[in-house]
């Protein structure tokens, strides 16, 4: 095993860097060197190379890549006229987010409104967002281009060939076909995922809330402060108590879910799988259809099935549980059992309930999982006389272990998100009795997600609901990161056996 | 001759587009959010009506479906693309005109103002923004809440005090239904204890004396005294809404606290038995006090961001007239805001209407900020549970008022 682990490592054509650390710091070497390697290349150019540092693309005319050097003078020409016309002006307002507010005035003669040139906080904010990493992208396309000037010089000064447009764009699909391939991909996340999400990090620094809402009222930076609503309990503010209790359920959930799934999936898996089990496909299919239909139905039946006034409580009060769990004191009331409305009832509940949702997706990929387990494995197991139990425990578990590490992770973080459950269990049936948590317009089943969700959709407080969705990033980064360093490492293949 | 019969075909397509064009430019579009799909028949007739009204200009009217309820969360996530016209809950109207997505009424005012009953109707107040002008149009004056009983069991003396009601259910086994965590019923006993809560000058945070202890009749632990008899009462059942159904369906409820929307339900359960009245009065340091409430009309609103703010103002006060209240009684049986609407005899025959008018005397138009309704809600459920871990009544208030007294930028 030690002896492998020396050979993949020595395999790298390059040594690797061992740790987080190493690769922060791979990291900014990489961009220290693109800075003094886009100097070098403008010191020791020619003419050319230096006149593309005004216009772009103006060395490839010196070497007769018309085309090319049309389509960097275009993009350029594009990206110069898009800031002063379009980007500065919400640019510009960035450190306010805007100071004139709107006012309207009605035109009885027209019958329209007429409104003042007012600012807009929200898209001054989305579009200097949008005007940074424009700008951004062209310094990098800017050195790139002078980069690419000088490497063109040396090319031709070495008396090699220099790629026409024709060969640039054959190359696109041959030799640099992997970048022809990520570039869309790369480009969507950049316009959907990171743009907005920059945007919503910047929200968590400023004041937009109830008091703030555009386009009829400016929002601006405050700092820190809301940082500081969600640690410091105040006598006026009960968020870090409610942000407390709320993460430690939202953990105490994620962990809990995933585990009871993992477990129960298995289980089911190996039941079903047994030799000695009969119709094996029908008791798949009959667990199949609990996921076959959509959550949000199956979801809120349950719902209606445990309300207050729901069937359960009424089977329960006929069958006189709902007296004898009272006369113990279980329940606060003789009525109902509070099965999702009260807080020590609500959560087992709700874990049950998920359960019953989510352990047929887990069987199915275990099913999956034992029906590839090597058969000469257990077979040798079973010469050299091992019994179930053992071949389960020294070969099945371990290999379903070392196959389902990754997605075990990736549960748990989907599990700190896991909005539906939650908010379909416990939107409009529970009311939480306590009254710091309330005061926090949180409750004690909310997930961290499902709170922010309240506070942006009932409360439009964006700014704290900002400010959790960042600690939510936090904590799943970490999770993810510990759990994916110490699970894969590219060298598990043979430390599974 | 081709080729003329060629420049004739494209002259004459030209022609068309332009002429279209033309046409485009005239036609007016509106969007109109309409609070339920059973509202379609109604506001498909009141269109109709506009439209043959206003024979001199051409409308293009969309309909949406957006529940009054939460209209103001899906107007105020982004004002500039809210439908021209919407209806909501008078609820919201705080919050909306805040937020400045309401357009003042600034044509024909007075006239919609007298046809609601003047300045000092509660249709008009739940409108009226702080600047004294009208900010909406009344549409209904029938969404606040009530007693609903079955007169198989209470006579209408016994209906007259809670007490009485309880002691009557308990006799033979049924409850009463009260939404006691629900904050906005919740309220009725604090105001009807002569206690405040509302929203204070800045449109967005609350004042409220709940927890005072002195200066004011009753004191906010004398309130929870008597809520605390109450919901421990073997007569007494928590219910909101859908519990509500369910138990007046199963035989349970033989009384119990709603509004309008829920009226086809009773009656359909109840049949000849279905009655309805003004909230009784209740308990408090051994005195009877008449439960308030919080009134409620469903008002029709104008974005201010509408490309036709004039037109969309037409089409609201249209939608609200007297013709168009009418129409929506009939159809949808919801009790108008006009007066001469409200006065004929098919509204005043509707039990339902007829106990919110008798309640309107104990009723305030609700002028809340956001952060009234959790705290209340928290509050309200602590003493259906008994509150069970013993908790000094007065830090329960103090607990509460703190929750809905928050800083505005909490």
């Amino acid at each position: 095993m030690r002896m492998s682990k020396h050979i993949t490592a020595g395999a790298g054509n390059k040594p690797a860097r061992k740790g987080i650390l190493g690769a922060i710091g791979g990291f900014f070497a990489a961009i220290i060197e693109f800075f003094t390697g886009t100097y070098k290349a403008f010191r020791d150019g020619d003419i050319w190379v230096k006149l593309s540092a005004i216009i772009c693309g103006a060395s490839c005319f010196a070497r007769k890549q018309y085309v090319k050097g049309f389509l960097l003078c275009l993009v350029q020409a594009v990206i110069i006229w898009l800031f002063p016309g379009f980007l500065w002006p919400y640019m510009s307002k960035f450190p306010t987010l805007g100071t004139v507010q709107a006012k309207k005035a009605y035109n009885p003669e027209t019958r329209k409104n007429e409104w003042n040139d007012y600012d807009n906080s929200f898209m001054i904010l989305l579009f200097s967002v949008v005007g940074f990493v424009l700008l951004a992208t062209a310094i990098v396309l800017w050195m790139r281009n002078i980069r690419a000037a000088r490497e063109v010089e040396v090319l031709q000064k070495k008396g090699k060939h220099v790629n026409s447009f024709k060969e640039d764009i054959a190359d696109c699909f041959s030799v640099k076909f992997h970048r022809t391939l990520l570039s869309l991909p790369v480009l969507g996340v950049v316009v959907f995922t990171i743009v907005p999400l920059i945007v919503m990090i910047l929200i968590a620094f400023t004041n937009y809330d109830r008091n703030h809402l555009v386009p009829a009222k400016l929002f601006t930076w405050t700092g820190l402060k809301n940082f500081d609503t969600l640690v410091n309990m105040t006598s006026d503010s009960s968020f870090a108590y409610a942000f407390r209790n709320v993460l430690i359920w939202t953990l105490v959930w994620a962990v809990v879910a995933t585990i009871t799934c993992y477990i129960f999936g298995i289980m089911m898996a190996m039941f079903i799988n047994n030799r000695n089990t009969k119709g094996k496909k029908f008791w798949r299919v009959c667990f199949m259809v609990a996921m076959a239909v959509p959550q949000f139905v199956s979801l809120l039946l349950v719902r209606n099935f445990f309300a207050d006034a729901g069937i359960v409580n009424t089977i329960c009060k006929n069958i006189g549980l709902t007296d004898w769990l009272y006369s113990i004191k279980a329940i606060p009331t003789a009525n109902y059992i509070p099965f999702l409305t009260h807080p020590a009832w609500a959560r087992p509940m709700i874990i049950l309930i998920n359960i019953w949702v989510g352990v047929p997706y887990q069987m199915l990929i275990a099913t999956g999982i034992l029906m590839n387990i090597p058969t000469e494995l257990l077979e040798a197991a079973r010469i050299d006389g091992a019994n179930a139990r053992q071949s389960f425990m020294h070969i099945t578990m371990p290999y379903i272990l070392f196959i389902t590490g990754p997605s075990l992770v990736n549960s748990l973080v989907a599990n700190i998100n896991n909005f539906n459950v939650i908010w379909l269990l416990s939107r409009d049936v529970y009311t939480t009795s306590d009254q710091l948590m309330a005061n926090a317009n949180a409750n004690e089943v909310d997930l961290l997600v499902t709170w922010l969700y309240r506070l942006t959709q009932d409360q439009s407080n964006y700014k704290m609901a900002s400010v959790i969705g960042i600690l939510v990033f936090i904590v799943c980064a970490i999770l993810t990161l510990l759990a994916f360093s110490n699970m894969i490492k590219g060298d598990k293949e043979e430390s599974f056996q | 001759m081709k080729k003329f019969l060629s420049l004739v075909l494209a002259l004459a397509m030209a022609l068309t587009m332009f002429s279209t064009f033309a046409m485009a430019d005239e036609t007016i579009k509106l969007r109109v959010w309409v609070g339920d799909n059973q509202d379609m028949a109604w506001i498909n007739g009141v269109i109709d009506n506009f439209k043959a009204a206003n024979p001199d200009k051409t409308y293009e009217i969309e309909v949406g479906i957006q529940s009054e309820g939460d209209c103001s969360k899906v107007v105020l996530n982004d004002p500039e693309a809210a439908a021209d016209v919407f209806t909501f809950a008078d609820d919201q109207f705080n919050s909306l005109y805040n937020a400045g997505a309401l357009q003042q009424v600034v044509e024909g005012a007075d006239e919609i103002i007298a046809a609601n009953g003047g300045a000092t109707a509660g249709a008009v107040v739940a409108a009226t923004g702080d600047d004294g002008a009208l900010y909406a149009y009344p549409a209904t004056a029938d969404n606040g809440y009530f007693m609903f009983y079955n007169t198989e069991y209470f006579t209408a003396e016994d209906v007259l005090t809670l007490d009485g009601m309880l002691a009557k259910a308990e006799s033979v086994g049924k409850y009463v239904g009260f939404p006691m965590s629900n904050a906005w019923y919740f309220y009725s006993f604090f105001k009807g204890a002569g206690l405040d809560m509302h929203v204070s000058e800045d449109g967005v945070t609350n004042v409220c004396n709940w927890n005072a202890t002195e200066g004011v009749t009753y004191t906010g632990v004398q309130v929870l005294e008597a809520l605390l008899a109450i919901t421990s009462h073997k007569g007494f059942k928590e219910a909101d809404s859908d519990p509500f159904v369910a138990g007046i369906k199963d035989g349970s409820l033989v009384a119990g606290v709603s509004g309008t929307w829920n009226a086809n339900a009773a009656a359909d359960a109840w049949g000849e038995k279905y009655a309805a009245t003004k909230l009784p009065t209740f308990t408090v340091n051994g005195e009877q006090v008449q439960m308030a409430s919080f009134a409620g009309f469903k008002l029709v609103g104008v974005n201010p961001y509408s490309e036709n703010v004039g037109d969309a103002m037409d089409f609201a006060a249209f939608m609200t007239n007297e013709a168009s209240q009418i129409s929506r009684f009939e159809l949808r049986g919801q009790g108008p805001s006009n007066i001469n609407a409200a006065a004929s005899e098919a509204v005043q025959a509707a039990p339902a209407i007829a106990a919110l008018a008798a309640q309107a005397a104990y009723s305030d138009v609700q002028r809340v900020g956001g952060k009234y309704w959790d705290p209340a809600a928290a509050l309200g459920k602590i003493l259906v549970n008994g509150n069970p871990d013993n908790t000094p009544l007065q830090e329960l208030l103090d607990n509460c008022v703190t929750g809905i007294t928050a800083p505005a930028d909490q």
